[in-house]
């Protein structure tokens, strides 16, 4: 039993913790909880009663074409996004972290892009790679002798084009992230390696790479999780064409909604909740796994 | 040696430089672009332009309403970020200090899948809620769900900045009759400052740049972000390039000069983020 006294000792903290809580399980857990149910009912913009349709919805996305190639793409994406990312990022700030001219210059240039919206750069880049007399990449293609690439309308590059495109826009991003890790691993570290004569290479695999565990960590779990929400990069690039070899499930989810098929968009959420979790499962097995090897 | 560690170092610079310029070049092609016709920019798409006229800019000022729509990006920016910094303050707070008890273990715990999973995949029960609650075109509702959204790793960052605050000041302000209340708000939140700073800059890039949030939520033409207005009109005159290119850097700009003024200290903010989380 509690005594009166404890409880009211512990009622200011609990105040303290209220607003963020509610606003948290308003905002985010109920919402989720009801597109959960709503994934089971007809709810469409054309009738004005929502009733329960039972597994219609989910009958109706296995036969849905589109979403294979949807969660096939975020997938894609996610993975190979924040790969490249981190193959360019961490070189980089290993360059970036030494006594280098110019190092906080070249650490502002590629950070620069992180801070444009990605819906403009989206726009900037569909000029850039456009195959019209205008498209500068390809001037420079042609300018070799070699013949035009159709980037974005080419099914087949489209998504590696929009990869590229986000590497290119985050990589500065990730970087940062090493850094800030650098900077916390030892001299004493490499003084020792050096002592046991390892050379530079040597160094890097068995100080630098073991030491950036948190931010390759951090830097992994934080761009898969948000390359899981690709949206506006498509939106302005493709639209998720050609012939929705581009699609993401957002931009799928996002195309049932304004057709008003809202039960159906629901039940995409749904596969997004389930993408999500495989993703984050696998994440974490690999993580602890790796951990295991380091010890 | 030495001429080997001084070849290294010109190799080095070398690479750094080509991927400065990949870095660069897009940038620099979006902004003088503005200032060129169509001919123009197909012809010679890397020179200088041939005039710095502002015409366009203005045209585009007033095509996206551009006062109107920054006011609004503006605002929802602010509240959401003071929302965030004042909640998660304090519940980081009593999160770290009061870690033994269960009821807050369970809290952090079902805040901490906010971490993990996308809100985008409720956005149809978020629909659902923001019409319940007559929000829809209206700029709160979007400033709750950011501040609902960007919550748990503001309250993750709090709570392990906290762990590092030892605990006698607030022992000797509660000798001294202070409540709970008080002590947070006069002794531990002052402390607090580079936590704030690193959510206040995090968060402001999320916000200030998200599309999808006032895509859903925000339909109607007043209530709109500047981010909605670049959409809307690249969509009506996408062969336009005199009011497009304009368009494109007007949506990049407030941002572009809050990089530019304070770089370092948003750069610092990303490290620390980052490191801690």
């Amino acid at each position: 039993m509690k005594s009166k006294n404890q409880i009211k000792n512990s009622t200011p903290y609990v105040l303290m913790v209220l607003p963020a809580l509610l606003i948290f399980v308003t905002f985010f857990v109920a919402p989720l909880l009801s597109t959960a149910k709503y994934s089971f009912y007809n709810w469409t913009n054309y009738s004005p009663d929502i009733t329960f349709s039972g597994l219609t919805n989910y009958k109706k996305l296995l036969s849905d074409r589109t979403l294979a190639t949807g969660v096939k793409n975020t997938l894609t994406y996610a993975v190979i996004n924040v790969l490249l990312q981190s193959v360019i990022a961490l070189p980089v700030s290993v360059a970036l972290n030494s006594r280098l001219k110019g190092r906080n210059i070249y650490r502002a240039v590629y950070f620069c892009p992180a801070v444009l919206s990605t819906l403009v750069v989206g726009y900037l880049w569909k000029y850039l790679l456009s195959t019209s007399d205008y498209g500068f990449l390809n001037q420079v293609i042609t300018s070799f002798g070699l013949d035009k690439i159709n980037f974005l309308g080419d099914g087949k590059i489209a998504l590696a084009a929009i990869i590229l495109i986000e590497v290119w826009q985050w990589f500065g991003w990730a970087m940062v992230i090493y850094l800030g890790n650098l900077q916390s691993i030892s001299e004493d570290l490499y003084e020792a390696a050096a002592m046991d004569g390892a050379d530079a290479w040597k160094k890097f695999w068995h100080v630098t790479v073991p030491g950036l565990a948190p931010a390759i960590k951090i830097n992994l779990v934080t761009g898969m999780i948000s390359g899981l929400k690709v949206f506006d990069i498509v939106v302005s690039t493709t639209n998720g064409g050609p012939a929705h070899q581009t699609e993401t499930i957002l931009t799928l989810m996002f195309t049932k909604f304004s057709d008003g098929n809202y039960g159906y968009a629901a039940a995409f959420g749904m596969v997004f909740l389930a993408v999500s979790m495989l993703l984050s499962c696998v994440l974490l097995g690999i993580f602890n796994k790796w951990e295991k090897g380091l010890e | 040696m030495k001429k080997k560690r001084f070849c290294y170092q010109v190799i080095l610079h070398l690479v750094l430089l080509v991927l400065a310029f990949v870095v660069l070049i897009p940038i620099y092609y979006l902004v003088v672009t503005t200032f060129k016709s169509g001919t123009e920019a197909a012809l010679h798409p890397m020179s200088l332009p041939s005039s710095w006229k502002l015409a366009p800019y203005a045209e585009a000022f007033v095509k996206m309403q551009y006062p109107r729509a920054f006011k609004n990006t503006l605002l929802i920016t602010v509240f959401a970020v003071v929302g965030i910094l004042i909640f998660g303050a304090m519940c980081g707070y009593v999160l770290n200090r009061k870690e033994e008890k269960r009821w807050t273990r369970a809290v952090f715990l079902l805040i901490l899948s906010g971490i993990m999973f996308p809100y985008q995949m409720s956005i149809l029960g978020l629909y659902k809620l923001i019409r319940g609650m007559g929000l829809m075109n209206n700029m709160w509702s979007v400033v709750f769900i950011d501040i609902a959204v960007n919550l748990p790793f503001a309250i993750f960052l709090f709570k392990s900045f906290v762990s590092t605050i030892p605990r006698e000041l607030e022992e000797a302000a509660k000798i001294d009759g202070a409540g709970v209340w008080r002590t947070f708000w006069t002794i531990v939140f002052p402390l607090l400052k580079p936590t704030l700073a690193t959510v206040a800059i995090l968060n402001t890039l999320t916000i200030w740049n998200d599309f999808m949030g006032p895509l859903y939520f925000l339909q109607s033409r007043e209530k709109d972000v500047i981010l909605q207005e670049v959409y809307r009109n690249i969509g009506q005159f996408s062969t336009d390039w005199a009011s497009l290119f304009p368009m494109m850097v007007l949506g990049v700009l407030p941002l572009l000069i809050f990089y530019l003024a304070m770089q370092k200290f948003i750069i610092g903010g990303v490290m620390s983020g980052s490191v801690k989380g």
